[in-house]
């Protein structure tokens, strides 16, 4: 008995040092196409920095309004933000390759779906930080004309087209990396709808003077306001 | 030299048969038949009394009217007056009516006729707007002559202002060209002017006259041309300024997005000049202006100034972005503050100038920057009026000596900024 | 005269001179009649055709010849009568007509008819002669000689009254309310008449006859004397003609015309003065708007044209507006002024340009009316504005660069008038004999130009029709006679002009300039484009073949 377990147990330690023999040179080359990737991925990122600062990316995103929102995030700036993505995009590429060498089965199946779900999430993103700049722009537009239009509570309005932007965005980011699609649906139908049918309401039925002055402002025939009545020039 | 892909065959025919001119008169229009006839009799009258003896000639660059209005100048006759001997003038004065075909807009108007006065080497160009119903014969002269004896480049009008009259320009254009440019122009907004061929043939060598179609803005662009290469200027009585009510006029948001536009593309253009510009010189004035005449009941501001406090608040986080913390605490506290509207001489300076760098180093959509600024403006002449309405002249001419002096200490706190961005 | 054409003034080139300073045979200084006489080949060469004489009546030379002492002979410095008759019968063999002065309107205070009417209130010639106790009547009327009357009355010392001179003071009028005048100077033409005279220049026609309370100038019975006379020449002298100098706009010299029953021709000086005034402007207007304003004229009747004669160059019709021009183009220099008017010749007026020279008499010729060349202007002849009153413009014709000009052999001394010697237009630089021998000389060119003209007769008998071509500089019409057309373009300006014509009622006709013969393209319906010269002019004869 003493003797099957020894001659298992050499039997199994022996299967451990081939298989170990085996691995240890993967192992190796995993490490160094891990290390490798990460230098080359720094070295990538700072190139990406350099490029963007010297076009003036930065003041290109403060423009469009996405460096405001990065600073109210406590985000890095966008240049460093833009670097950092790219550096951990070309690092994980590394690491995934990294780990096919290994040959662990399900490992791979799970980087695979992993890599499957990667680029869903950046397109997420994007229409994510598109959704914030448009909101943003919509809603200082909106404001100012508003303002400049005499249509009342020119912050509510602002506010609210700046909301309505957002929700979509939102919604359209999140159905594209499929998180409780049907939830997020109907949440924003119903979201939406009622942001609308409110709208409408309060347009229809309590907004009859706006309306007018807004398409008095569109359609001028005559000069309605008093800043209108005399000679600018 | 002269573009001659502005000028039509027909139109160099006509030229070839005018020929060399002592004096041109250049009258822009479009769709305007109901004024335009005694603009022309005007400036021929003026011709004919002034300058007798000077070969001239009426130049109407027309953009497509379509109310006959190029008929109509070509017909324009003067009245006849005299016995059988004085029945006609010394000189015939020439008159030639084309169309032009390129980007609507005074600008190119402005740039035919400037090519037409090159190519007919005048001595001296007069524009004449077409609208204005208080156009005297007397025009012409003031105009022209200092530039015929050499005395000045660019001759710019003086009009008799109400003091409600005009507050684009005289709160912010005027006080602005004054500190930028260094020079007291009371129009900077030329809408009649006279100036040289030197200064013509100038401005045709400027492929784009402030980068494209400018419309009223290419009056200002014009203006800083002249300040800012060393043309000699000028200003000279013309009296009131009177135009046709029947027009159809973009409203004030088009009209101020305009003008700030012009006002930038002229500060970015003229740079090199206005940072390093020292205090403003006063500008030769010929002639004297008579009264100025009300334009009708002083409109009341109570509602504007109203406004104003308001939009203060709903803007808040916009101008933010524009004005300085410090700026935006005045005007912020000035809206707050009870009783009548006060928007200091200083702040209002440093709120123009603070836009006019937002703009120039785009912190937002440039657009948004000028229309945040509207608000600020409605307030500031609110304001203005509620304190200098009922004043005589005297008083508001030295209202308005002081809010030029503000801009002007502003000024080089502005230049550096500028530079910075 | 061989030509037996009534109309034949229609065609005639006159040439105006004055006996005094043409050539002086005798070497007394003078100009007379032998002198003239043996200067006619010229005159025959230069291609003129009838010649003006200035007065050569006796006289006291107080207004240059024009105050008469006796109307029936010549003035011994000028020669006898029979010089006379010899000079115009050899004229007349070179087909030369005649044309003497005739003057109505007033005589010398030294002719025996004033001496006689003023030595008492009774004499029987007092009426010839119009007289006054006060010098109020015709108050209002303008005084012509402004620049040394005061006055229309002059006071007579002798038989103590005023009488009347619209002239110098030394000139009293005649007072054709007397049938006695009228007839008198019937006789004194017929006398004239009679020898050979073509026809007479008459001299200050519309102050005739006086009446109270109007301008006392073109009365109706002063129309009413110029057509006894007229009716009678035409009675016993078929063929001469009657010239009227009467100095107004052309709508109140109409009137001088009758229904062809009155003047033959008349002077148009608005035309002469508008000349001057439309090429320094550089603008065809004033030319253009007296053209159209001269009114038609009987079909026996012509306009004398000219461009400057013994006169000033008067300013008279013209505003002051345009007054002030002409004295600043023209007559910088207060000197040259003189009552209302500048007394200057053409080429001290045209600054001694040639071109300009050669425009005006290019106009001078193709205008319509019958042209009349003043003596030595076809040499270029100067001025000397330092003589008194018009003498200035009378100097000593320039025949060659020697003694005098070659104008006479008497002492320089002893001449009347000093000849001209300054550097530019003294007779040294500017005479006959230096210009016979130059070919492209003003005086060559004068003979070619006329050569022309008289090639002719669209110029001296046609229409005129003006075209308005947009180019203001340039003055271009039509000239139709019979079948004949002739296209006339003239460049006003002293720089290059291009001009669009529209010929399109021309179309299909080929324009040969009439100097050269060249041919110029065919006419079409679209504009012509011409090019000129500063200055320039160009007469086309329009063929359809």
């Amino acid at each position: 008995m003493t003797q099957l377990v020894a001659d298992a147990v050499r039997q199994a330690s022996v299967n451990f040092v081939d298989t170990a023999a085996m691995l240890l040179p993967r192992i190796l080359i995993t490490a160094s196409v891990v290390a490798v990737g990460w230098v080359i991925a720094w070295a990538l990122k700072w190139a990406v920095r350099w490029i963007l600062l010297w076009l003036g990316f930065n003041h290109g995103c403060d423009r469009i309004g996405v460096g405001t929102v990065l600073k109210t995030a406590d985000l890095p700036p966008a240049d460093t933000l833009v670097g950092m993505i790219v550096f951990w995009l070309v690092w994980v590429g590394f690491l995934l390759s990294g780990v096919d060498v290994l040959g662990f089965t399900a490992l791979e199946g799970m980087v695979r779906s992993f890599a499957l779900f990667v680029p869903r999430l950046l397109v997420a993103i994007v229409i994510l930080v598109l959704g914030v700049v448009c909101a943003n722009f919509a809603w200082r537009a909106t404001l100012i004309a508003a303002v400049n239009a005499r249509i009342p509570s020119p912050r509510v309005v602002s506010g609210a087209v700046r909301a309505l932007v957002l929700i979509l965005a939102g919604a359209m980011a999140l159905d594209q990396i499929a998180l409780a699609r049907t939830i997020v649906l109907t949440a924003f139908a119903i979201a939406f709808g009622a942001v609308m049918l409110g709208l409408a309401i309060a347009f229809g039925v309590g907004g009859g003077g706006i309306a007018r002055r807004i398409l008095d402002h569109w359609f001028p025939e005559h000069p309605s306001t008093e800043r209108e009545e005399f000679r600018h020039l | 030299m002269a573009d001659e892909s502005l000028l039509s065959d027909d139109l160099l025919r006509q030229l070839v048969a005018v020929g060399h001119v002592d004096i041109l008169v250049g009258i822009p229009t479009l769709n305007n038949a109901t004024t335009v006839v005694e603009v022309v009799r005007a400036a021929q009258a003026g011709i004919g009394k002034y300058f007798p003896r000077a070969r001239s000639v009426i130049f109407n660059a027309d953009s497509g009217s379509d109310d006959g209005t190029p008929a109509l100048v070509r017909d324009a006759t003067t009245d006849d007056t005299g016995t059988v001997t004085a029945s006609r003038p010394l000189r015939t004065t020439q008159r030639i009516t084309t169309p032009y075909h390129g980007l609507p807009g005074k600008g190119s108007a402005l740039r035919m006729i400037f090519a037409v006065a090159d190519l007919l080497s005048a001595d001296a160009v007069v524009v004449l707007d077409p609208d204005v119903t208080s156009v005297e014969p007397e025009w012409i002269p003031a105009l022209v002559r200092p530039v015929l004896s050499s005395e000045a480049e660019i001759v710019a009008p003086l009009y008799s202002r109400a003091v409600s009259d005009g507050p684009l320009v005289t709160q912010l254009l005027r006080p602005l060209v004054r500190a930028a440019y260094g020079w007291r122009l009371q129009e900077p907004l030329m809408g009649e002017f006279g100036c040289s061929r030197r200064f013509a043939g100038h401005c045709l060598d400027r492929p784009s006259w402030g980068g494209g179609a400018m419309s009223d803005g290419v009056d200002l662009w014009m203006t800083g041309e002249a300040l800012a290469n060393g043309f000699r200027p000028s200003q000279t009585a013309l009296g009131p300024r009177l135009l046709a009510h029947a027009r159809k006029r973009p409203g004030l948001p088009d009209v101020f997005q305009q003008v700030m536009e012009a006002v930038s593309v002229c500060l970015e253009a003229h740079a090199g000049y206005w940072l390093t510009r020292g205090p403003a010189e006063p500008v030769p004035c010929t002639g004297a202006l008579p009264g100025a005449v009300e334009l009708g009941a002083r409109p009341d501001v109570t509602g504007m100034a109203e406004a104003f406090r308001r939009d203060v608040v709903a803007l808040h986080p916009v101008l933010a972005t524009i004005l300085s913390k410090a700026t935006l605490g005045g005007v912020s506290a000035a809206a707050a503050a009870p009783g009548p509207l006060v928007y200091s001489d200083e702040l209002w300076a440093a709120t123009v100038f603070e836009s006019l760098i937002a703009y120039h180093r785009a912190v937002m959509t440039r657009e948004h920057v000028t229309q945040s600024l509207l608000p600020l403006y409605l307030g500031r002449t609110a304001s203005f009026l509620l304190q200098y309405g009922s004043s005589g002249p005297a008083v508001v001419y030295d209202a308005l000596e002081s809010l030029g002096q503000a801009f002007e200490r502003a000024k080089p706190q502005a230049a550096a900024q500028w530079k910075k961005a | 005269m061989s030509d037996d054409d009534p109309l034949w003034y229609k065609d005639a080139v006159i040439y105006q001179l004055h006996v005094k300073t043409f050539f002086d045979s005798d070497s007394d200084g003078v100009g007379d009649f032998k002198g003239l006489t043996s200067k006619l080949d010229y005159l025959e060469g230069l291609g003129v055709n009838t010649l003006w004489l200035l007065p050569t009546f006796p006289s006291p030379f107080r207004d240059d010849g024009y105050d008469i002492a006796d109307y029936y002979s010549i003035h011994p410095m000028y020669g006898t009568m029979d010089d006379f008759k010899t000079f115009l019968a050899a004229a007349h063999d070179r087909g030369l007509r005649v044309v003497t002065e005739l003057v109505l309107n007033h005589t010398s205070d030294k002719h025996p008819w004033f001496q006689e009417a003023r030595s008492s209130r009774d004499n029987p010639r007092r009426d010839w002669y119009v007289w006054s106790d006060t010098d109020d009547r015709y108050r209002g009327v303008r005084i012509i000689f402004l620049d040394t009357e005061t006055s229309n009355w002059a006071w007579d010392p002798v038989s103590k009254q005023y009488y009347w001179h619209r002239f110098f003071s030394h000139q009293p009028d005649l007072n054709y309310d007397n049938p006695e005048v009228r007839d008198e100077m019937w006789r004194v033409m017929e006398f004239w008449a009679g020898l050979g005279v073509d026809g007479f220049r008459v001299d200050a026609v519309p102050y005739l006859v006086e009446r109270e309370g109007t301008t006392c100038e073109g009365m109706p019975e002063t129309h009413e004397v110029i057509r006894f006379l007229r009716s009678q020449l035409d009675a016993h002298f078929p063929g001469r003609m009657l010239l009227a100098e009467a100095n107004q706009v052309p709508e109140l010299v109409r009137p001088y015309f009758g229904n062809g029953d009155e003047f033959h021709m008349a002077f148009h000086f608005p035309l002469m003065t508008r000349m001057f005034m439309a090429t320094r402007l550089e603008d065809r207007g004033p030319l253009t708007d007296i053209i159209r304003r001269t009114p038609a004229l009987p079909d026996t009747c012509q306009w004398a044209v000219f461009l400057r004669n013994h006169d000033e160059l008067t300013l008279e019709m013209v505003t002051p507006e345009e007054r002030e021009f002409m004295y600043d183009e023209y007559a910088r220099d207060p000197v040259a002024r003189l009552n209302l008017g500048i007394r200057r010749r053409l080429a001290p007026l045209l600054d001694g340009d040639r071109r300009r020279v050669e425009l005006m008499n290019g106009l001078l010729m193709s205008l319509p009316g019958s042209p009349i060349v003043y003596y030595g202007d076809e040499i270029g002849m100067g001025d000397n504005v330092y003589l008194g009153d018009r003498n200035g413009v009378r100097t000593p014709m320039q025949w060659s660069g020697g003694w005098n000009g070659g104008f006479s052999s008497a002492d320089p001394e002893r001449l009347a008038f000093a000849m001209i010697s300054n550097p530019v237009y003294g007779y040294q630089a500017v005479n006959v004999l230096a210009q016979e021998r130059t070919g492209h000389s003003l005086l060559n060119w004068m003979r070619r130009l006329i050569r022309v003209r008289r090639s002719t007769r669209v110029f001296s008998r046609g229409t005129l029709t003006l075209l308005d071509p947009p180019n203001q500089r340039v003055l271009a019409y039509v000239r139709a006679y019979e079948r004949e057309q002739v296209l006339v373009v003239n460049n006003l300006a002293g720089t290059v002009q291009a001009v669009e014509l529209d010929l399109s009622s021309l179309a299909g006709a080929i324009p040969v300039e009439m100097f050269g013969q060249s041919l110029f393209p065919r006419i079409g319906t679209e504009p012509y484009l011409l090019t000129l010269g500063p200055h320039a002019f160009y007469w086309f004869r329009l063929r359809r073949l």
